[in-house]
């Protein structure tokens, strides 16, 4: 990672974009204390994460790449061990823990271990331990990967309802209607470095945009990280596959 | 119309896939870990060539002396040698861990036959099978230099010797993979492997009890065993030798019958496996209830310990009661007790040289203190992703470390205590300064090592599955720290014993580990912070290895 010089307002819903590999997830682990940055200076809520690590912490929550689920608890119990680390009482925990199951339709497998659901039941879960303790940012890691079209529906009325209540959502995702759907603002990163940042509009207007002709995320993301055209150029070199 | 000009033979194939292995062999030493694993490996290859080779040998002087001594049907020793050997030991490396390698190859467009045969290539490549083709031909040269003419009946009979078991195995192994693709099967199949391991300990108490009766009954069952390859196979050479052809053609005709049921069984279970059978595991789907809304009161007893020491606690014991292997661990201390006091306790064949309590005390502890606290020094090793759940949580590491500390502390004291009190049934009480330096020593050998084993599960972790036996070992340096503190909390152990023993003093002992048991808990607890600073830093090492 160099020169990533990111700012979120509170209570936006952020989308951060860039290609396979370009650092999206490496960004998250360093946002989030799962990946000490080399050098540089990261503030979360108007705090110094490096000196406030666990007063940071309380206030945001994650879904980490690969989930970071404990596959031996069931579901109810990673829930609750969850709520304790961060310092929920009891009552509450089990409270938020039965409600958020509810919501996400695994209360019915109280005796089922998260080893044995499904990659779309892990990620569910993993999101609702995320919210469990109320944060006020969140770091989604492609959270919608896997989770089916129902599913996907409920958790994108749950952020929508979480950025209301001026929760900041900071999301990765691959799939740009989902992000240009969800999504006030926008970063793009490429090799590491963030090539474009703002609201959709300001990245239309910045790669000149016609008058009158609206661009999708996704052209305005090919032509970003300079890849417009190239794929079709590669394509028809395959001309034994067409 | 798809591009495919020819469909690859059958052999081509299996180069195809020898490839496809040698490449993925290649790949995986770019790690400087596994370039360590490779000097192993080669290390590991050395040594069973060694082995392979030596006994090589053996098959053939055995091969020459029963064959010269007109004795050819002992020969079947030696084949029933190699069956146990080649049947047994898979079982053994497979570990109880699911592997799924050979059936990916089924994307590919092969035909039954080809998967078939590949399957029985994979079978031919195993060590038990290169090892035991090497002793057949060594048994061979052995007999055929004894006597020329035996060379084509023996070559005929260990040809068929060989598909039996390569069939056997391959279909052997093809069951275990469907039983253990389900990680319930998998965890039960490891508690009884394990518990009838531990169970073979108590074979030679009972023999010597009451030994004479069943020995009797499983002579019995030997004639039965000559329908087996091994008898088979040593009888069809045995009659060829004397020249009787009825009895080689009978022995021959054994062979070829196992052949072609344990083919025609392994053919069903590939063709099954062909057509893409499921077996593994996959969550069905339950209906939804209408659930009662619960009532929550919100009250909050202050605890002895934090809350996220107490949800480590929690955590830490859910996880040990989904691990068969680590609570079979825990019942394994106070049977080996009952075995320790039954082989050399008062009562025992050593009768007046039997050990007594003052020494058996000690030595238990020492003994249970081993056993359970070895793990601490990889305690993450269960985590897998969760691991990242520490860091990313609102806690001080030092919590996670008390939380697991306390788990553990927690556990050696209940099966401490258990044990002494089995024991103090067994063999008597040692007398109160003996059993009280008993349990100080104790509590002085357990928390001495809490430190050395968290700073060691930072900064050597190895990841580990519940219900798997393959690969599930410490890392090198982790094994050698704990062997090391062991050996040295052991030998002041020792020492101050004796201390108290030389001087005549029985509460010298007792003092003294009271004094040395404040000191190191006093390192714990100021090891803490640092610790806490060690696992920030090596975080990224933590979850690269655990979430792997």
């Amino acid at each position: 990672m160099d020169a990533v010089d990111l700012r979120v307002q509170a209570g936006q819903f952020f989308g951060f974009l860039g290609p396979n590999g370009a650092g999206k997830s490496t960004t998250i682990k360093m946002l989030t204390g799962l990946l000490a940055a080399t050098s540089g200076r990261m503030e979360l809520l108007g705090l110094d994460f490096q000196k406030h690590a666990v007063e940071v912490k309380r206030q945001i929550g994650v879904v980490p790449e690969g989930m970071g689920l404990f596959e031996r608890l069931t579901g109810i119990e990673y829930l609750r061990f969850v709520g304790r680390m961060y310092g929920l009482d009891r009552a509450t925990t089990e409270k938020r823990a039965e409600e958020l199951l509810e919501f996400i339709q695994l209360a019915d497998r109280e005796k089922t271990l998260i080893a044995d659901y499904s990659h779309g039941m892990q990620k569910k879960l993993a999101l609702a331990a995320a919210v469990i303790h109320g944060p006020r940012i969140l770091f989604l890691d492609e959270p919608f990967e896997g989770v089916d079209a129902l599913a996907a529906g409920a958790l994108k009325s749950l952020l929508g309802r979480m950025t209301e209540r001026g929760v900041t959502i900071f999301l990765t995702s691959h799939v740009l209607e989902i992000v240009e759907r969800l999504c006030s603002h926008v970063a793009i990163i490429h090799k590491g470095r963030l090539v474009a940042q703002g609201s959709l509009e300001e990245l239309r207007a910045g790669i000149g945009e016609n008058e009158g002709e609206k661009k999708t995320l996704e052209q305005i993301f090919l032509s970003i990280v300079g890849q417009s055209g190239a794929e079709q150029a590669r394509l028809e070199e395959l001309t034994w596959l067409t | 119309m798809a591009d495919v000009a020819h469909m690859p033979g059958v052999f081509e194939q299996l180069k195809l896939v020898a490839g496809l292995r040698w490449h993925i062999l290649k790949n995986s030493l770019r790690k400087k870990n596994n370039v360590l694993d490779l000097i192993g490996m080669i290390w590991v290859g050395f040594v069973s060539a060694a082995v392979v080779i030596g006994l090589s040998f053996a098959f053939y002087a055995g091969g020459y002396a029963f064959v010269e001594k007109n004795r050819a049907e002992w020969l079947a020793l030696l084949y029933w040698g190699i069956f146990l050997w080649w049947q047994v030991f898979p079982i053994f490396v497979a570990g109880f861990g699911s592997n799924f390698e050979f059936a990916t190859l089924l994307r590919f467009p092969l035909s039954l036959r080809a998967f078939y045969i590949l399957g029985l290539g994979y079978g031919l490549a195993d060590f038990a099978a290169v090892s035991s083709i090497c002793w057949i031909l060594a048994m061979i040269a052995g007999a055929a230099s004894a006597r020329a003419s035996i060379l084509p009946a023996m070559l005929l009979v260990s040809l068929l010797f060989v598909l039996v078991n390569v069939t056997i195995e391959r279909l052997v192994g093809s069951w275990l993979e469907k039983v253990l693709a389900k990680r319930r099967t998998r965890e039960l199949f490891l508690g009884l492997f394990v518990l009838s391991m531990v169970s073979l300990n108590f074979l030679n108490p009972a023999i010597q009890k009451w030994g004479r009766g069943p020995r009797l009954k499983i002579l019995q069952f030997i004639p039965y065993l000559s329908w087996l390859p091994g008898s088979l196979a040593g009888n069809a050479v045995g009659a060829a030798a004397r020249a009787d052809q009825h009895g080689f053609l009978l022995g021959t005709a054994g062979l070829l019958a196992w052949t072609g049921v344990t083919s025609a069984m392994l053919w069903r279970r590939f063709a099954a496996q062909y057509s893409g059978e499921e077996i593994s595991d996959s969550p069905a789907p339950v209906a939804m209830k209408k659930r009662e809304k619960k009532q929550f009161v919100s009250e909050e007893r202050p605890g002895l310990v934090s809350p996220q020491v107490a949800a480590m606690v929690a955590k830490e014991f859910r996880y040990l009661r989904r691990n068969g292997f680590a609570f079979l661990t825990l019942i394994l201390p106070p049977i080996m007790v009952v075995f320790f006091s039954m082989q050399f306790g008062p009562g025992s064949v050593l009768r007046e040289h039997a050990i007594k309590p003052a020494v058996f005390f000690p030595g238990i502890m020492a003994y249970l203190i081993l056993i359970l606290v070895s793990p601490a020094y990889n305690s993450f090793a269960y985590e897998g992703k969760g691991i990242q759940t520490y860091f990313m949580a609102p806690v001080r590491f030092r919590d996670v470390l008390l939380g697991k500390n306390l788990f553990l502390v927690g556990l050696v004291a209940v099966e401490l205590a258990l044990s002494l009190a089995i024991l103090t049934w067994r063999i008597g009480w040692p007398g109160a300064p003996m059993f009280a330096a008993t349990v100080m020593a104790g509590t002085f050998a357990v928390a001495g090592q809490l430190t050395i084993a968290n700073w060691s599960s930072l900064s050597f972790p190895k990841k580990m599955e519940i219900g798997k036996m393959k690969g599930q070992r410490n890392s090198g340096v982790a094994v050698w720290t704990a062997f090391g503190v062991q050996i040295v909390l052991g030998g002041i152990c020792a020492l101050v014993l004796l201390a108290g023993q030389w001087t005549g003093n029985p509460w010298l002992a007792p003092m003294v580990f009271a004094g040395l048991t404040a000191a190191v808990i006093g390192g714990y607890v100021s090891s803490l912070e640092a610790l806490s600073r060690l696992a920030e830093a090596k975080k990224e090492l933590l979850i690269e290895t655990l979430s792997r």
